[in-house]
């Protein structure tokens, strides 16, 4: 059964077409990877995925709610399923990690004990390989891996059912990254999220991917399993996977 | 023609903006400890430089009304004239303008670089909605806090003024205090505090939405801040004529 399924997605920002007519679909359970050189439309498809940004024109269906369509207090509630991972982390720079890791908990399940709530935000941090010392650090403190670990933490502690990464790899270094590979394919497995991974790292995209999507210029060049997109016959995504298998 | 039809763009924008915050204000969860926090930055926070400012404002009320009363030989009305002054008019205005400068852009700033780092929308993905959790308290905080101020202030203005009248201009204070009791009423202290409360109301709503609707990295916050204290300063003023022009005709 899907759980993501976008249908013929346009978005424009003033004369600037971002996505033209994107269709895909996310199995549950299963981890979707979009691929695509910076400017593709990669992280406007996520936030309309999350309901940040209403589409021109098509759906966005999730868990079978219309993500484009709801607004106000129904659209915060349907958010409940999802945790998403940012970029730049977006962790609240005037709360602590505690607090950070803490915030979606708390929002959550308001009556919840502050023993069980420590004690889940110290394993949220333990599934990625920080210790009980940060919790007391401030954001400011972290380096862009720990920064991003934490974000990873938050966006798990309150068991989502979707789990949304925009350039979950992005600035970190290669042992970094192949432990975030890790904690994307341990969430899947062992918590059984719907993934949906936003990424220009393509030996990455392949390690976590069941399906991949290639993004060119709004619209989907190639979409498959990770081997059907490898031998697409695509000019752009040709181009685009050549240089990184080349240097393989 | 086109400045004059995005300065009403931007009004549209503050009053739907407005009507968002006040069905939100009225949703649960209650957020109790945000609004005491804020009402610790905003109203705490500004207490000494509101009270500073009020006692050099009774001050040199003082002296003025007393070189300009000297003449008629109504030193004796300079009390009256300083309550008057300051409860009416001076306190909720300069309250207006000091927590514009202190708190109503480090409003715009917080709000303004929790946008533009993805902070706002990392919220709102965890189903929080940023509306009732960041600017619910702070109008909040803010409407109930000005008003408090503004009697601060204008306590301290009238000591000042009691001091000056007594220390330098030698009025004697029967005169002073018997002036003031014959001519400030309830409706000038009413007057005053309905002020207050829709300064702090507007300067909050302005601050918090130039802020929540900041773009463009840290110059654009930059620039959110600055249009935040302008607009809201010349709010002030604009509105301080029309409640008086109202109560008054």
């Amino acid at each position: 059964m899907a759980t993501i399924v976008v249908r013929d997605l346009w978005k424009a920002f003033g004369e600037k077409e971002v996505l033209r007519g994107i269709d895909l679909s996310v199995e549950q359970g299963r981890t979707f990877v979009v691929l695509g050189a910076s400017g593709s439309g990669k992280t406007v498809l996520l936030k309309h995925v999350i309901g940040l940004l209403k589409p021109d024109r098509g759906t966005v269906e999730v868990g079978g709610l219309d993500m484009s369509r709801l607004q106000g207090p129904a659209l915060t509630e349907a958010r409940q399923m999802f945790g998403m991972v940012f970029q730049g982390a977006a962790l609240f720079d005037s709360m602590t990690v505690f607090d950070n890791v803490a915030f979606p908990l708390r929002e959550k399940q308001r009556r919840l004990p502050f023993a069980e709530l420590r004690e889940r935000v110290v394993q949220s941090l333990r599934v990625v390989d920080l210790g009980e010392d940060v919790l007391d650090l401030w954001p400011a403190e972290l380096s862009g891996g720990m920064k991003k670990r934490v974000a990873l933490a938050r966006a798990l502690v309150a068991d989502p059912k979707v789990v949304l990464y925009d350039e979950p790899t992005t600035g970190l270094d290669p042992i970094t990254t192949d432990s975030v590979d890790q904690m994307i394919n341990n969430a899947k497995e062992r918590r059984g999220v719907t993934s949906m991974v936003i990424s220009h790292d393509i030996a990455s995209a392949f390690r976590v991917a069941d399906r991949l999507a290639v993004l060119n210029d709004g619209r989907i060049a190639a979409q498959g399993s990770p081997e059907e997109v490898r031998r697409s016959s695509d000019s752009y995504v040709q181009r685009f996977l050549s240089l990184w298998f080349e240097k393989q | 023609m086109k400045g004059l039809r995005a300065a009403f763009e931007s009004l549209g924008d503050i009053i739907l903006f407005a009507a968002e915050t006040v069905a939100w204000v009225f949703r649960p969860p209650w957020r109790s400890e945000l609004v005491l926090q804020q009402m610790a930055v905003i109203g705490v926070g500004s207490t000494f430089i509101v009270a500073v400012t009020g006692l050099f404002a009774g001050m040199v009320l003082a002296l003025q009304g007393n070189y300009a009363m000297r003449q008629f030989g109504a030193e004796g009305y300079v009390g009256g004239f300083v309550a008057i002054s300051l409860v009416r008019e001076l306190g909720p205005v300069f309250t207006g303008l000091m927590v514009t400068g202190r708190s109503g852009s480090a409003i715009t700033t917080e709000l303004g670089t929790m946008r533009v780092t993805e902070q706002i929308d990392a919220m709102e993905t965890m189903a929080v909605n940023a509306v009732h959790y960041l600017v619910v308290p702070r109008v909040v905080a803010a409407t109930v806090m000005m008003p408090i101020l503004a009697v601060v202030f204008s306590g301290m203005g009238y000591l000042g003024g009691y001091l000056i009248a007594d220390y330098v201009s030698l009025i004697p204070p029967g005169p002073f205090i018997e002036h003031t009791r014959t001519m400030l009423d309830i409706h000038d202290i009413f007057h005053g505090l309905l002020k207050a409360l829709v300064f702090g109301t507007v300067v909050s709503l302005i601050a918090t939405h130039r802020g929540y609707s900041a773009s463009g990295g840290a110059r654009g916050v930059g620039e959110a801040t600055t249009l935040s204290v302008v607009m809201s300063s010349v709010a002030i003023l604009v509105l301080d004529y029309v409640i008086t022009f109202l109560a008054i005709g």
